[in-house]
C-alpha cells in the first residue's frame, strides 16, 4: 500500500501539483486521468523516485520513501517511450533488472532464462528472445518493457501513457492484455493517460487530476455518472456544460428557463451528458434549447451531432444499434432536449450541488 | 518492372539520371586520389639510383625497407607511439566527454564547453607545436615552477627533445579529436535508459559499464579513427619536439622527398597507408557503425 500526502511539487513559479494525498491498495487497477499539463507525470515521477517532492510524504507500506531509489520502493515503471536498451535483445533487456540489480542479483543462468521465458510468455512474446530490440514493432516494444518491469516483482508498477504510442488497433488488444496480466500477477497497477475512454475502460478506481489538483478518486462508472465537480465533467468530455443561473425553480440558460433537479437553487453550471440529450423538431412540445445544426461525425457505432446552441457548441451522441441516423443539413434549425433527471448542475465554484437520486452512481 | 513497361521505357540515362550528382565528387577523387595512390604503389618499384630514377621495376626500395634497422625501426615506434597517443587521449577524452555529454544537461553549456575545447585551434598548427619547447624545455616553465616549488633539485631533463616530449604534444593536440565524437554520442544517450536501468535497481557502475559505455562506444570508435589517422602521418610534432631525435615514418618520407629519393619514399607511403587501412578495418570491426549511424 502506497500512501501519499499533502505532495507538492513546483519547478521555478509554475506549481506542478499542489497537496496532492491519495492511497494506492495493493492489487488493484488504478487509473490517473488528467489532461496534459495537469501535473499526471510529475505525480508519476515523485512516486517512482525520479524525482523529489517540494513537501508530503511517500509511504511505502507505512515506511517514508522519500530519497529511496524506485527498485527500493517495490515499485517499477513503464516509461512512455519504453525506454529499451538499444544495444541489447529482448532477453538482455528482460534480465536486466535481475542480472545487474545492485541488491541480490540472480547471476545463475538457468534461472534468468527462466524467469525471463515465463515473462515474455505471459507477455506474448516466447520466441523472441534473441530478436533484437530494433527489430520488433512499437506494440512487442512495449511488452518487453512491461515484462522488463514486471520480471523484477515490483508491488506497484506505474506505467506512464502505455498505450499512447500504439494504434488504435493495437491499443484495443493492449488494453485486454494488460488488464489479464495484471490479474495473472495480483500487482497494482498505476496506469496514466490524458485518454479519457482509457481511463474509464481500464481502472477499479479513477483518479482525475487538473492543474496539479486531485479532483475525484472513484470508480470510473462513478465518475462518468456522477463528476463531483465541473472540472471533472470537462476533462471527460462527455458533458455538455451550459452557464446561466437558477430562477424561478428553473436554470436560465441563453433565455430559456431548464427544468433543475432537485434542490438545487444556487446553480451556476447546467452539466448534460451527450448520450442524454435528444435532437427534435423546433417546434416539437418538449423542445428545450434551440440550436443550429453544424455538422456530424460518424464514429462506428454511433453518430456525434455538433449544434450551436445560445452558449457554444452542444454536443449529441446517438448510438446506432436501435436507429438509423438522421440526416440533417448544416445550418438547420433544430431543438435539443432532455430528461430533467439526467441533468447535474454545479455551483458557482463548480461543485456539484444537485442531481436526481434516481440515477444515482450504480 | 511494372512501371517501367507502362512508361514505355525511358532511355538508360533517362533512368539514371541521379548518378550524375556523383560525377563531380568522383571525378575529383579519382584525379587527386586514385590515380595518385596507383601512381604512389607504381613508383614504389622503379629503380633508384643515387641522383636519378628509372621506371625498371624492381624490388629492391622494398628490400632495404624491410632490412634497415633505422627503417623497420620507425615502422615500430610510429605503431609504438600511435598506441601510447591512442591510449592517452581516451583515457583522458573519455572523461572530459562523459562530463559534457551526461553530466551537463543544458543544451546551450554542452555547445560552449564543446567549442572551448577547439579554441586552441585558433592558433596554427605549428605554433601550438612549438609553444611547446618554452613549456617543457630544460629552462621551461614546467621546470622552473617544479623548482621554485621546490619539487625537483635539478631541471627534469627528459621533457624535451625526447618520445616523451612527442607524446605530450600529440596527445594535447589531437585529444579534442577524441572528445568530440565521444561527447556527441553520449549527449544522444536518452536519459529515460539510464532513469529505466537505475529504476530496474541497477548501481552507478553498473549503468556506466552496460549502458553508457556500450552506448558511446560508436563516438569512441570515430574518435580512434580520427586521432590514429592523424598521427600515424605525423611528422612536424616529432621533428619540432624531439629535436630530429624520433623519425616517425612521416618523418622519413619528409627526409627521402627532401633528398628526391621518390622510389623509397613510395615504399614508406604504401606501408603507411597499408598500417592505416589496416587500423580503420580493425576499429570498424568493434562496432557496426552502420546501426550507429
Amino acid at each position: 500500500m502506497i500512501e501519499l500526502s499533502a505532495l507538492s511539487k513546483s519547478f521555478g513559479d509554475a506549481v506542478a501539483l499542489r497537496d496532492v494525498s491519495l492511497t494506492i491498495e495493493d492489487d488493484e487497477y488504478l487509473t490517473l486521468l488528467g489532461p496534459s499539463g495537469s501535473g499526471k507525470s510529475t505525480l508519476l515521477r515523485l512516486i517512482a523516485g525520479l524525482d523529489k517532492p517540494d513537501a508530503g510524504s511517500i509511504l511505502v507500506n507505512g515506511q517514508n520513501t522519500i530519497g529511496l531509489p524506485p527498485h527500493q520502493r517495490g515499485l517499477g515503471i513503464v516509461q512512455q517511450n519504453y525506454a529499451l536498451f538499444p544495444h541489447m535483445t529482448v532477453q538482455q533487456n528482460v534480465e536486466f533488472g535481475l542480472r545487474w540489480r545492485e541488491e541480490n542479483p540472480v547471476r545463475d543462468e538457468k534461472e534468468l532464462a527462466r524467469r525471463v521465458g515465463a515473462m515474455l510468455e505471459l507477455v506474448g512474446l516466447n520466441g523472441f528472445e534473441n530478436r533484437g530490440v530494433g527489430q520488433i514493432s512499437g506494440g512487442q516494444k512495449q511488452r518487453v518493457s512491461l515484462a522488463r518491469t514486471l520480471v523484477t516483482e515490483p508491488k506497484v508498477c506505474l506505467l506512464d501513457e502505455p498505450l499512447g504510442a500504439l494504434d488504435a488497433n493495437l491499443r484495443e488488444r493492449m488494453t485486454l492484455e494488460l488488464r489479464r496480466i495484471r490479474d495473472t500477477l495480483g500487482v497494482t497497477f498505476m496506469h496514466v493517460t490524458g485518454n479519457e475512454d482509457e481511463a474509464l475502460a481500464m481502472g477499479d478506481r479513477m483518479i482525475v487530476l487538473d492543474q496539479g489538483h486531485v479532483v475525484m478518486i472513484a470508480p470510473p462508472d462513478a465518475i462518468y455518472n456522477l463528476p463531483c465537480s465541473m472540472r471533472v465533467a470537462q476533462v471527460l468530455n462527455a458533458y455538455n456544460i451550459l452557464g446561466g443561473q437558477s430562477r424561478d425553480n428553473g436554470f436560465e440558460h441563453g433565455g430559456k428557463l431548464l427544468p433543475l433537479p432537485e434542490g438545487a437553487s444556487e446553480a451556476a453550471h447546467y452539466a448534460i451528458r451527450y448520450d442524454a440529450a435528444k435532437i427534435v423538431p423546433q417546434d416539437d412540445p418538449s423542445a428545450l434549447l434551440q440550436v443550429t445544426f453544424l455538422t456530424s461525425e460518424f464514429t462506428g457505432g454511433g453518430v456525434t451531432y455538433f449544434m450551436r446552441g445560445p452558449d457554444g457548441v452542444f454536443e449529441v451522441e446517438r448510438h446506432l444499434s436501435r436507429a438509423d441516423p438522421e440526416v440533417y443539413t448544416s445550418g438547420q434549425a433544430l431543438a435539443v432536449t432532455w430528461d430533467a433527471k439526467d441533468a447535474l448542475v454545479y455551483d458557482a465554484q463548480g461543485v456539484l450541488i444537485g442531481h436526481s437520486e434516481m440515477r444515482g452512481a450504480a | 518492372m511494372s512501371t517501367e513497361t507502362i512508361q514505355s521505357n525511358p532511355g538508360f540515362f533517362t533512368r539514371n539520371k541521379h548518378y550524375w550528382l556523383l560525377v563531380p565528387g568522383v571525378v575529383w577523387m579519382t584525379l587527386f586520389l586514385v590515380v595518385p595512390l596507383g601512381m604512389m604503389v607504381y613508383v614504389s618499384f622503379w629503380t633508384q639510383t643515387t641522383f636519378a630514377i628509372s621506371n625498371d621495376l624492381t624490388l629492391k626500395s622494398w628490400q632495404t625497407f624491410f632490412a634497415s634497422e633505422t627503417y623497420f625501426g620507425a615502422l615500430i615506434r610510429t605503431i609504438r607511439i600511435w598506441l601510447t597517443v591512442l591510449f592517452l587521449t581516451i583515457l583522458i577524452g573519455y572523461p572530459a566527454a562523459l562530463f559534457i555529454g551526461q553530466m551537463v544537461r543544458n543544451k546551450t553549456t554542452q555547445t560552449i564547453l564543446l567549442v572551448a575545447c577547439v579554441i586552441p585551434f585558433w592558433t596554427s598548427f605549428l605554433i601550438r607545436v612549438l609553444a611547446w619547447r618554452p613549456m617543457l624545455g630544460k629552462e621551461g616553465a614546467i621546470n622552473i615552477l617544479l623548482q621554485k616549488l621546490g619539487l625537483i633539485d635539478a631541471p627534469i631533463e627528459v621533457l624535451l627533445f625526447t618520445e616523451l616530449a612527442v607524446i605530450i604534444g600529440m596527445v594535447q593536440i589531437y585529444v579534442v579529436f577524441m572528445v568530440g565524437p565521444i561527447a556527441f554520442m553520449l549527449a544522444r544517450i536518452d536519459q529515460s535508459l539510464i532513469e529505466a536501468a537505475r529504476d530496474l535497481g541497477a548501481s552507478g557502475w553498473t549503468i556506466f559499464r552496460k549502458i553508457i559505455l556500450p552506448l558511446s562506444l560508436p563516438g569512441v570508435v570515430v574518435g580512434a579513427i580520427f586521432v590514429s589517422v592523424m598521427v600515424l602521418g605525423e611528422f612536424a610534432t616529432s621533428s619540432a619536439l624531439s629535436g630530429r631525435k624520433v623519425n616517425l615514418l612521416g618523418n622519413i618520407i619528409v627526409t627521402q622527398v627532401g633528398s628526391l629519393k621518390w622510389a623509397f619514399a613510395a615504399v614508406i607511403g604504401v606501408v603507411l597507408t597499408a598500417v592505416m587501412a589496416l587500423v580503420v578495418t580493425i576499429l570498424l570491426r568493434i562496432v557496426d557503425l552502420r546501426k550507429e549511424l
